[in-house]
């Protein structure tokens, strides 16, 4: 018996003692549970896998702490009325907010962050990881870790304007459609099913096989593939919100189709349309990831995520982990948004079900 | 309380408390109530809305419904106390000893089993009878709640039944076991009033039968009086008094439960109309309606509405009065007939009518919480017809926007900045009205304006609406299945069955006999605050001819 | 039965009159080139004669409709003309392949699915619990990361570091399944955790979304059990909403198995496609854009139907 495995023992069981003293019954049954995997892992896996669930421990504890710190900092600096909203985020939603935010400056400040060019050759391929390389080379010899914060800004960036010219499109088709009725909405109804009918990454690839992988292609095709899903989001949240009476007030007053979608539909619609976003962005996002990773998507020597695992992709089978880490941060992010999504939906839906 | 023995006590709740959690925090919605029900005793358990009073019919199931939480006080049922009992004990009591009906029976029975399914799941699961004797049983309860075709009817799955069978399958489900006490939750309040009577009947008879005890939940005086007998009144989570239902009736002791039976009593003087040729402001000619695809549901309809008046559009649900209102609007074009405005037609589309056609005539809504929009503040909601109809700007629209709200007396700098989820529901239907009137109309729709709020609130709401038309000489259709509500301000009334006109005529005519079968039927279903009305009534009509079986 | 069936049928109408624009939408998208497909296929360099004979071989010659009907009348018999780089019929190329695909997910399918539905259950009836929170977190994980991402971790632990199963999916005939079931478990194993953690939370919600119903608190004041209240009073009621969600990840193993394919170099219709789609081999690419989008629609088909023939109150009518 190591020092560790006693160490680890005493820290756990005391932890369960604790929160069993002093009541807190989820903490207790979590720690302790923990306690009993840890008898049957340490048998089966030895001291390493004792090493490996601290490690995981402790990274977690360290994302729950960075959560509650950042949570505290964004209700600090917020507005009264979002400070009170932003109180009954999860840890999860924080972790989530304190991931995009991280991103967001990494995108907006890239080269002043990154170490190196985008595109910068600096030395032999494959070269490991070193104090000026904190994540090594890839296989031109390029810095991976400026390539990552590069592709902050590139994979992230034609993502949101994919998305936002998505939701343009989506949006307002189905707010008209929901205004309108009738043979516009059956037309815009029809037309949306019959593009979501093939599959997106299939219409992608179709698309971009005849258009060639250009950047404004792959907008403007992830665009038109993704908009039909807002057009229905929209049309079902507006259509719930044009039965109401008060709109039948205000067709009844005269008022045009521009005012009801302005003042009297689009101020309820917010909240569901903007964790839609949140939705939309993750989808379009994975999808262009893919694309790249098909080698079909951004074409280098463009830093981007998803070609720069493709690009690394044989190194997997040496047990090296360079291609996981630009995978890796594709999935933090998606992961993040779902967070912020999923507390978002829970508030406005306002389950009843305790 | 001679009736009950003191050792005869079946559920006992004392200083009962219940909080609810909104806002992140939980809030007192029961503040100690106490209530003693002895076996084979009906208790009607009456208040407003937000009175907590079917919360305390779950209570006494020792069920708290998610999002609140029983905080404090004791609940003992038959020796047996429910505040500390495990899930487990609680769970063997419901369906076998205690039973619930619910509101809506439609709603409340599961649409992927058969009723009768439904109906044998406690016995079976109780150990209590065998599937096929529940079944048999089931039958017989059905015959004796006089259903139709008791043999087969228990067979269908529930959306294939009525709303007033349902119901009284749904009682029949409660008794399968033959419980010590049901809880009836509001088990009529869905019904139309002809369909009432018969469920009132059928679950009177039962209890009456088996000796059970009930208590029973509703918002209706003249129904609790059918029913218990003893009254207990709730105001906000309290009790007011208690009291046997003779004596609650003849001789209530609190200013409130006096101002609930006061309710009924405000009434109008009954306006005639104009001898001097005046034209009728609105002029309904022989319209036909129906909406895509499916059959009519206006059949020749035609009927006038004088300045100045009020008419009364009455009838069940079904009959067809929304959608007059729908055609007048012009959300409905009729299919045959027309529309006249001051003897001129009416184009049949809202969307071909002028600004002003459209302007002289508004509607009040009967549901306030869907007629106001959430996000918009009550400035906006009331401005913004008089900037869009009159073109006031600036101050001469805030003046106008003060002017309305004095008008339905909200104090203007209170509720000038507010929005309508803040607001109480007779503030939001006042709100309503004002959005109305800042049209400067002439002919004001009311669709149901008084059904959703409680009598109280409803009763201000009809006399604002009385003065209202006094001060502007506006003209009222009133559409309506509640004949107090006619009782207290129509003029005229025009009664509507499967989108025809029954009768129509100035209002003391339509009340004093002879009457059209079907108005008569509408009147004398009508609960009366009369403990006898009931039996008196099945006595004249005799049992079999209540209700849905009375075909007219 | 009346209502029933003409539900059912019309909506097998509209589904293949969906099918029929999503065939003229992939034949014509062709037709946007530039130019025309021979060109494009032989690229700056080739002389007049070669483009003029590639031309005749695909019958470029003819009006579009015509090349259209032609096509489409192939295509039903399973004839989707002549890949314009291999020069072999598109159904070898991609035949035994659609088969591999269709291996694929149905492998990951039957794993899927009652583990996604049993799991979904069981978390609404946990709901709220400690258990329920590390569920949410968990399939909200697998559901946001990229298949490659699943993808080369498994390869990661389970075939460099572990090396209990084969990073590489090299099928060859004469495999007996046992061998066919282990060289593919990777891949489908990848396909199982995005799909399983997609269709429990749908399941989860499904459930959940009844429990507020009159009739689940009716269940509640019988006495019945809590287990029982799912069982026999949600979930009934929730089938429709569940069979969808299962026929969409159906839908979703099909076509979203392009990434895993690739990632696991399975000898599937997905690799042809991007194999295609990199040649520009106009042929193969719109015979697999026309064999997926023909399942996705099947599959919502079948789930729209399925969730018709569920329906208490259209299977009972009045």
């Amino acid at each position: 018996m190591s020092v560790f495995v006693i160490g680890y023992y005493a820290a756990l069981i005391c932890a369960s003692c604790l929160a069993a003293y002093f009541n807190y019954r989820k903490v207790f049954m979590m720690v302790f549970s923990l306690t009993l995997i840890s008898f049957v892992l340490g048998i089966i896996g030895g001291v390493p896998a004792l090493r490996n669930v601290t490690i995981a421990a402790g990274m977690l504890a360290l994302a729950a702490g960075v959560s509650y710190a950042f949570r505290e900092f964004l209700i600090q600096i917020a507005k009264p009325d979002l400070a009170k909203e932003l109180r009954t985020a999860p840890l999860t939603a924080s972790f989530g907010m304190f991931v995009v935010f991280t991103y967001a400056i990494a995108g907006i400040f890239a080269p002043w962050i990154a170490p190196y060019g985008e595109a910068e050759v600096i030395t032999s391929a494959f070269a490991p990881a070193d104090r000026d390389m904190l994540l090594g080379a890839d296989q031109l010899g390029r810095d991976v870790f400026s390539r990552l914060i590069y592709g902050a800004r590139n994979t992230v960036g034609i993502a949101l304007v994919a998305t936002i010219l998505a939701f343009i499109m989506g949006a307002l088709a189905g707010l008209l459609a929901a205004v309108k009725g009738g043979w516009f909405d059956q037309v815009m109804g029809r037309f949306a099913d019959v593009i979501m009918s093939i599959p997106s990454l299939i219409f992608a690839l179709l698309m971009l096989s005849i258009l060639g992988p250009k950047i404004w292609v792959i907008v403007i095709v992830v665009a038109i593939i993704y908009a039909p899903r807002v057009f229905r989001l929209t049309r079902a949240v507006a259509g719930n919100i044009v039965v109401m009476d008060y709109i039948e007030a205000a067709k009844l007053r005269g008022e045009g189709d521009w005012y009801l979608i302005r003042r009297e539909i689009l101020p309820n619609s917010t909240a569901p349309l903007i964790a839609e976003f949140g939705l939309e962005f993750c989808f379009v996002f994975l999808l262009i990831a893919g694309l790249s990773f098909l080698g079909l998507g951004i074409q280098p020597p463009t830093a981007d995520w998803g070609s720069m695992v493709r690009e690394n992709a044989t190194l997997i089978s040496f047990g090296d982990i360079t291609p996981l880490i630009p995978a890796a941060a594709i999935a933090l992010l998606t992961v993040s948004v779902n967070f912020v999504v999923d507390w978002m939906l829970f508030r406005s839906s306002g389950l009843k079900e305790q | 309380m001679s009736k009950f023995s003191k050792k005869d006590i079946l559920l006992e709740i004392e200083d009962l408390q219940i909080q609810g959690y909104s806002d992140e925090q939980w809030v007192d919605i029961i503040k100690g109530v106490d209530l003693t029900l002895h076996r084979g005793e009906v208790l009607g358990l009456i208040g407003e809305s937000g009175a907590g009073k079917s919360t305390i019919g779950a209570a006494a199931m020792g069920y708290a419904r998610d999002g609140t939480r029983i905080s404090g006080g004791t609940i003992e049922f038959d020796g047996m106390e429910l505040t500390t009992a495990s899930e487990a004990e609680k769970r063997a009591l419901r369906g076998s000893r205690i039973a619930y009906v619910a509101q809506s029976a439609a709603a409340s029975f599961n649409p992927a089993h058969k009723i009768i399914d439904q109906h044998t799941e406690a016995p079976v699961q109780y150990r209590i009878q065998k599937r096929l004797e529940a079944q048999e049983d089931a039958m017989k309860l059905y015959e004796q709640l006089r259903l139709p075709n008791p043999e087969e009817i228990g067979f269908r799955y529930p959306h294939q039944v009525s709303g007033g069978q349902l119901q009284r399958a749904m009682t029949a489900m409660a008794m399968s076991c033959r419980p010590d006490l049901i809880i009836f939750d509001e088990p009529t309040t869905a019904l139309d009033v002809t369909t009432q009577i018969e469920v009132l009947a059928a679950i009177r008879d039962i209890v009456d039968q088996f000796n059970t005890a009930a208590i029973y939940i509703t918002h209706d005086l003249a129904v609790v009086a059918q029913m218990a007998d003893t009254i207990k009144v709730l105001l906000k989570g309290e009790e007011v008094e208690q009291a046997s239902t003779e004596e609650m009736l003849e001789n209530p002791k609190e200013e409130y439960t006096k101002s609930l039976w006061a309710v009924r009593s405000f009434k109008r003087e009954q306006k005639s109309r104009p001898t001097d040729g005046t034209e009728p402001i609105i002029s309904v000619k022989n319209i036909d309606a129906s909406y895509t695809g499916s059959a009519k549901v206006l059949d020749d309809v035609s009927f006038d509405i004088y300045p100045g008046m009020t008419v009364a559009v009455v009838g069940e649900s079904g009959s067809g009065k929304s959608t007059v209102a729908r055609c007048i609007t012009g959300l409905l074009p009729p299919s045959k007939g027309e529309i006249l405005f001051r003897g001129e037609p009416l184009p049949p589309d809202y969307h071909k009518r002028t600004r002003d056609q459209l302007r002289q005539a508004q509607m009040i809504y009967q549901m306030a919480d869907t007629a106001l929009n959430p996000k918009v503040q009550i400035h906006e909601i009331i401005g913004r017809p008089a900037r869009f109809y009159s073109g006031l700007k600036g101050s001469a629209l805030k003046q106008r926007v003060d002017e309305l709200l004095d008008l339905i007396e909200l104090e203007p700098s209170q509720y000038y900045n507010r929005y309508p989820p803040e607001l109480s529901g007779g503030q939001k239907q006042r709100v309503g009205i004002a959005r109305a009137l800042a049209a400067e109309p002439d002919f004001i729709i009311c669709d149901e304006v008084t059904s959703a709020l409680d009598q109280l609130v409803a009763e201000g709401i009809l006399r604002l609406l009385d003065r209202l038309q006094q001060e502007l000489g506006l003209a009222y259709m009133f559409i309506t299945h509640d004949l107090a509500t006619v009782r207290s301000i129509a003029d005229e009334v025009v009664v509507m069955q499967n989108g025809k006109v029954v009768e129509q005529g100035p209002k003391d005519e339509m009340f004093t006999p002879p009457h059209h079968p079907y108005t008569d039927l509408l009147l004398s279903s009508v609960p009366e605050m009369d403990p006898n009305w009931l039996t008196t009534l099945l006595e004249e009509r005799g049992v079999d001819n209540v209700g849905e079986s009375a075909d007219v | 039965m009346g209502d029933l069936l003409r539900l059912v049928l019309k909506r097998l109408g509209y589904g293949l009159l969906t099918l029929l624009v999503v065939s003229i939408l992939i034949f014509f998208a062709v037709e946007m080139l530039p130019g025309d497909v021979a060109e494009q296929i032989l690229g700056q360099g080739a002389t007049p004669e070669t483009v003029a004979r590639l031309r005749e071989q695909l019958g470029l010659n003819q009006p579009a409709v015509v090349r259209y009907l032609q096509w489409l009348g192939g295509a039903v018999q399973g004839d989707f003309g002549i890949s314009a780089t291999s020069g072999d019929p598109v159904m070898d190329v991609i035949g035994t392949r659609f088969v591999n695909t269709l291996f694929l997910a149905a492998y990951a399918a039957v794993i899927a699915v009652p583990v996604a539905i049993i799991l979904g259950i069981i978390v609404a009836l946990l709901r709220n619990t400690i258990f329920d929170r590390v569920a949410n977190v968990l399939t909200l994980t697998s559901i946001s990361s990229p298949e490659f991402f699943l993808g080369y971790i498994l390869i990661l632990f389970l075939a460099v570091k572990a090396n209990m199963f084969p990073a590489i999916a090299n099928l060859s005939s004469g495999m007996d399944l046992g061998e066919l079931l282990y060289r593919t478990f990777l891949p489908a194993l990848t396909l199982v955790l995005v799909v399983t953690a997609h269709m429990m939370r749908m399941t989860r919600a499904a459930i959940i979304a009844l429990l507020s119903s009159p009739y689940i608190e009716m269940a509640r004041l019988k006495g019945v059990p809590p287990w029982k209240v799912i069982v026999r009073h949600a979930l009934p009621n929730a089938w429709a909403p569940i069979i969808n969600v299962v026929a969409l990840n159906l839908a979703y193993l099909i076509t979203g198995v392009v990434l895993v394919e690739v990632v696991f170099v399975y000898p599937g219709i997905g690799q042809a496609l991007v194999d295609a789609v990199s040649k520009r081999d106009f042929p193969v690419v719109q015979a697999c854009s026309l064999i997926f989008a023909a399942t996705f629609i099947l599959l919502n088909l079948a789930a729209d139907v399925g969730a018709i023939l569920t329906n208490p109150r259209l299977r009972h009518p009045k």
